[in-house]
Parts: C-alpha cells; sequence; structure tokens
C-alpha cells in the first residue's frame, strides 16, 4: 500500500519539477500584481498623466490628487473636469463634458457643481461678491487648494492665510464662534472611529454627522458671524442626537463585556468544582 | 414517577443496558491522560457551531446588498445577536484549533496505528472539511476582509496547470468574487458540508466504538503488536469506569473551553474582527495587507515562497497525501514516539516549520 501511495507521489512531483518556470508569465502576476480577482477601473487621465511622456507639472497633479480627501473618496478627474476615461478618442472631447482647467472667477461654479450648497452661500457672502467684482477676491482654491484638497478643518482658518487680503480680526471671530461646534464635531467622529473599531459599525451616525457637518461648513461660506451664533443652538441640538445615540452603545458595549465575562466566570467555577469533585473521589 | 419513565424506557429501549455497558462497565485505560478528551470537546465545538450558526441563520441574508447589514443587524439589534455572532466566530476558530490538537496528541501517541488507520483517515478528512467549513463561512459576512481574503484563497488554486483556472472559476462562479460566489459559499457552509461533515464524524465515531479506546504508549504494555488476523475490540477490564473518572475529565475540558471562548469574547473582543472586518465589501478597493485566516496562512506563504506555482502546490498536495495516509505508510510498531527519535525530529521540525510560515505569512 505505502509503495502505491509513494508511487503515486513521485508521479505528481515529478512532472512539477519537469514543468518548474514553465508559467513565468503567472508567476510575476501572482507574486507583485494585485490578486486576480481585483476589478481595476481603467482611467486613462491618470495613465497619460503619469506617464513619463507629459510635463513634470502635469505629472505632479496625478500624485496631488493620490494623497487627497476627493480620491479617499472615489473622486476622480472626470467627476470635475468632464471627459470619458475610458475611452482615448473622448477623453477630453467637450462633447463628452470635458472642461479642462476653469477660469479663475469659474472656479466656484466648477466645485459647486458638487458642493451645491456651499456655492450659493459663498456667491452671497463677502468673498463671492468681491469675486464677482475683482479677480483679486479669493475663490475656493484659494483656502482649499486644488487637486491635493485635504478634509476641510477649522484650521484652515489662520493670520497665515488671511492675512494675504485682508486683516485677521474678522476671521478670528469666526474662528471662535465655529470653535465649539468643530471640537464637537472632532470628538463625536473620533468615538464613531472607537466604535468601529469595538466592531460597531455606526452607519446612520456616521451619516448624520457628516449631513450635520456638510450644513454647518455651509453657513460657514457665508462668512457672517451673527447667523452662525444664532443657529449655533441648533446644531448643538443636532449632535446632542447623535451623541446620546453614541453613548447608548457603548453602555451596551459595557453591558455586553460584563455578561460575557460572567459567563467566562460562570464556566470556569464549573469547571473549578468538576476538577474539586474529581479530585475527591480519587482520594 | 422518575421511576416509571425510568422502566417505562427500558422495557421498550433497553435503557437500563445500555447505560450500564456504554457508561458504567465501560472501561477506560488507567493511564488515559487529559488529551483523549480533545476529540469530545471538538464534538462539543461542532454542537456550538450547529447551534449558534442555526441563530444567525434566521436573520443573515446571502445577498451581496444586505450580507453586511443583515450582519450588522445581528451585532446590535437582534437580542444577544451579538453573543452568537462572537460565539460562531471565536468558536469557528477554537474548532479548528483543537481538531488540530486532537491530530497531534494522537499522532505523538502512536494511536493511528493498526487497527486505527481509518479512524485516523476520517479524522484527518474532517479536520479538512473543518476547515473548507472556516474558510467558506469567511466571506459571509461579505465584509472587506472576508471578501478580499476569499479573492486570494480562490486564487490559489490557479497554481495547478490545466485545470487551475477552472477550479476557481468553479469555486467563485466567475472572474472575480461576486454575488455568485456569495450564493456558493452560503450553500457549501450551510447545506453541502455539514452532512458531510456529520457523515465523516459518525464513521470516526463508530470506528472508535467498534475498535476500542487505545492505551497512552507510555508506562503500558502495548498489546497491539498481535498479529492482526481477527476482529477483536479492544477492552480493559482492568481500567478505571468511564463515568465518573473519565466523563469528569470531559465535562472539566468543557468548561475549560467555553471559558476560553468567554475571556476572548470579553477581553479579545476584536481577535478575530481587525479593521476590515467592519467595513462593507468594496471590489474596487484593495485593503493594503491581504491575507486569508490563520489557518490558510502557511499553505498561502508557502505558495508565494516557492518560485513554482505548480511545484508549489504539488508539494501541498503531497504532504497532505501523506498526512492522511500516515497510518499505512508508517509501519513500524513501535508506538512510542520518545523511542523513535527520527520521526519526532521530522514531526517538531514540521510543526515548527508550520508555525513560521504562519507567523510569516501575516506580515505584509
Amino acid at each position: 500500500m505505502r509503495y502505491l501511495i509513494l508511487a503515486l507521489a513521485m508521479l505528481f512531483a515529478l512532472p512539477s519539477t519537469g514543468t518548474a518556470g514553465y508559467r513565468e508569465d503567472f508567476e510575476k502576476e501572482f507574486m507583485t500584481k494585485t490578486w486576480a480577482g481585483e476589478q481595476v477601473e481603467e482611467n486613462l487621465c491618470i495613465s497619460c498623466h503619469a506617464s513619463d511622456k507629459m510635463k513634470p507639472e502635469f505629472k505632479e497633479t496625478v500624485d496631488a490628487w493620490k494623497e487627497s480627501w476627493h480620491a479617499q473618496n472615489n473622486i476622480s478627474c472626470e467627476n470635475c473636469h468632464g471627459g470619458d476615461p475610458k475611452d482615448a478618442e473622448f477623453a477630453m472631447s467637450p462633447q463628452h463634458g470635458f472642461v479642462g482647467v476653469p477660469q479663475y472667477k469659474d472656479v466656484p461654479e466648477f466645485c459647486g457643481k458638487c458642493h451645491i450648497g456651499i456655492l450659493s452661500h459663498f456667491l452671497e457672502s463677502g468673498h463671492g461678491k468681491a469675486l464677482k467684482a475683482s479677480r483679486k477676491a479669493p475663490n475656493c482654491v484659494t483656502c482649499h487648494g486644488s487637486h491635493n484638497i485635504q478634509k476641510a478643518s477649522i484650521d484652515i482658518i489662520n493670520e497665515q492665510q488671511c492675512t494675504k487680503c485682508h486683516s485677521y480680526e474678522r476671521a478670528k471671530i469666526m474662528k471662535v464662534a465655529l470653535f465649539l461646534i468643530e471640537k464637537r464635531i472632532a470628538q463625536l467622529e473620533q468615538n464613531l472611529q472607537t466604535l468601529k473599531q469595538e466592531g460597531i459599525y455606526p452607519e446612520a451616525d456616521e451619516k448624520s454627522l457628516f449631513s450635520t457637518q456638510a450644513e454647518f461648513r455651509t453657513l460657514f461660506h457665508t462668512v457672517d458671524v451673527n447667523l452662525i451664533r444664532s443657529r449655533t443652538d441648533e446644531f448643538t441640538s443636532k449632535l446632542d442626537v447623535i451623541d446620546r445615540d453614541i453613548q447608548a452603545t457603548y453602555r451596551d458595549l459595557r453591558f455586553r463585556k460584563n455578561f460575557s465575562a460572567f459567563l467566562m466566570l460562570a464556566f470556569s467555577g464549573m469547571g473549578v468544582i468538576i476538577f474539586l469533585l474529581s479530585t475527591t473521589k480519587r482520594d | 414517577m422518575w421511576k416509571k419513565m425510568k422502566t417505562w424506557l427500558d422495557v421498550r429501549i433497553g435503557l437500563n443496558d445500555f447505560v450500564r455497558t456504554k457508561i458504567v462497565d465501560y472501561r477506560i485505560p488507567k493511564n488515559i491522560n487529559i488529551f483523549y478528551t480533545l476529540g469530545f470537546l471538538a464534538v462539543i465545538a461542532y454542537a456550538v457551531q450547529a447551534f449558534t450558526g442555526i441563530v444567525l441563520l434566521i436573520y443573515y441574508i446571502p445577498h451581496p446588498d444586505h450580507a453586511f447589514k443583515s450582519v450588522q443587524d445581528i451585532m446590535a439589534k437582534v437580542p444577544y445577536g451579538w453573543l452568537f455572532r462572537q460565539m460562531h466566530v471565536v468558536g469557528s476558530n477554537l474548532m479548528i484549533t483543537v481538531a488540530i490538537l486532537h491530530m497531534i496528541t494522537v499522532f505523538l501517541m502512536g494511536n493511528y496505528k493498526r487497527p486505527r488507520e481509518l479512524t485516523w483517515l476520517g479524522g484527518g478528512i474532517s479536520l479538512l472539511l473543518t476547515i473548507i467549513f472556516g474558510f467558506s463561512g469567511y466571506l459571509l459576512p461579505w465584509t472587506q476582509l472576508s471578501y478580499w481574503a476569499t479573492t486570494v484563497v480562490t486564487s490559489m488554486p490557479t497554481a495547478f496547470p490545466v485545470i487551475g483556472d477552472s477550479i476557481a472559476l468553479i469555486l467563485r462562479g466567475g472572474d472575480q468574487v461576486t454575488e455568485v460566489t456569495l450564493s456558493r459559499f452560503f450553500a457549501l457552509h450551510v447545506a453541502i458540508l455539514p452532512p458531510i461533515f456529520l457523515t465523516f464524524m459518525g464513521i470516526h465515531l463508530l470506528l472508535i466504538n467498534r475498535i476500542g479506546i487505545s492505551a497512552t504508549p507510555f508506562g503500558m504494555v502495548d498489546e497491539e503488536k498481535r498479529p492482526l488476523t481477527e476482529y477483536k475490540r479492544k477492552t480493559h477490564p482492568d481500567g478505571y469506569p468511564y463515568y465518573p473518572v473519565f466523563f469528569q475529565k470531559q465535562m472539566y475540558m468543557m468548561m475549560a473551553y467555553f471559558a476560553v471562548m468567554f475571556f476572548i469574547v470579553t477581553f479579545l473582543p476584536n481577535l478575530f474582527f481587525p479593521e476590515e472586518a467592519n467595513l462593507p465589501a468594496d471590489p474596487f478597493k484593495t485593503p493594503p495587507h491581504i491575507r486569508p485566516a490563520w489557518y490558510l496562512l502557511a499553505p498561502y506563504q508557502l505558495l508565494k515562497l516557492i518560485p513554482n506555482k505548480f511545484f508549489g502546490i504539488t508539494i501541498q498536495m503531497i504532504l497532505l497525501t501523506i498526512f492522511l495516509a500516515w497510518p499505512f505508510l508508517d509501519t513500524y510498531q513501535e508506538k512510542n514516539v520518545l523511542k523513535r527519535p527520527i520521526l519526532r525530529g521530522v514531526f517538531i521540525f514540521l510543526l515548527v516549520m508550520w508555525v513560521v510560515l504562519l507567523f510569516w505569512g501575516r506580515n505584509p
């Protein structure tokens, strides 16, 4: 029997050594590329801009985008610039919505295709009105940058940035008005992250926090301190609801821990009793 | 009332005779040790998986649009759903651990030797089925972790020339892991594997019953050196009674098993839930470090290390064949592994290699 099994094993092993290296291409794919099942979306904008034939300043845009908040949220070139990233012929075709680089004054509308609420508040604000009147006024890129756009935070309002155009006094008052709500949002974000690490996926709270935050930041773009102050209570109560939900989840997690600890102790106790009983019997 | 019930059962099914022959008069070897309870523990572990699995099945929806959400609902909304899911996940890993430890101790005590070759084979196949159970259940929550781990594991058979791609295709039901894969794995996990596993476990237990429990090779004369010419059930007339001596050991180990399980649930609730296990599957976003579950890490790492994939998978197939057929290959009569330095050395080497490959495979 064992000779039969050994013979079969040899028969299986010999062709293996004989065919060593016959699938070199597969080997490279297996070891270096992502796994066979990955569904890769082809994007001609990225592959062309990242190629060596592109000027360095154009190549840099791809690297900058890769590090951005947009990239992390699957917002790609065509979402802002239009065009068809899957068809080389129409990749930069105006018929396919390609708009390329917008004019300085058109940047708010360019970004406002998605950030609709922010656009309307911005256009009504001092910043927006100034932009209509003069090219020297700020647009979205002035504060947020272009391709390497990071997740917005209160830190964008700073002396270095604001004093490029005017004094920091007014901006500072705005920052103070925003501070409490922003701090609370950051804290809640941290709590939600902790819940995720604990194995809870707080989708509803996450969505609610996201929409509250987006609404609050939309309001900020009016650059109207009085408006923000008057609506702070409204946002506080919205955040309270989310906070109560999170605290309830934490309480539930504590109960779970206590309950499973109780079960652990109960089984350990029963184990000890059985052990002591068995020792007594043997004696 | 109680006495009446016992009599009622006794005259119908011979309850007293059953209790006397199978429990009270059933003798076990005097030098039996705690490791003999591991087989019983594996049966308990399976029972826990079956029970908790049925509870989860009530709420789980095997569709990519609902699978993740339904599992989250089990964790958050179903009363004590979190407990059943944690028990199922922790239990699956403990079950594989117990089954591996059982095989190791049986090997070290030489209890696979004749006339127990078929018992070993049945146990070995049951272990493989347990691993397939774990692997098929891994995809069901449809998380980033489960999706990409399944992608990795279903890529492994492509190392076979000619038939490799077909095996992967059959497993996935397409080129990628999709809703078809989820349906297949769900069917495998809840409908196809359980009857197969129960059959093998039943055969395994039947063989243990028919052949009789074997003594450890340490400090006792091994009677099984006699020529094997006729069937004879191994008995231990001078041994300890099964009840209460061995039964207490089994109960003690069962309590320890549950204590360990709830220790993990209490103090290490995220041991089997890394960050990717709490995110819904996204076929367009590959996590930075994808790897299969721990029990498949060693073969996965070996496959990555050997330059030729076919050679890599061939070595694994040979090792697997040797593992299953070992009682037929090892006809040496000595059961005591302490008296067999070469076998002991090879075994320790393989065990160390397995552990090294496992930890190596964990690293990115």
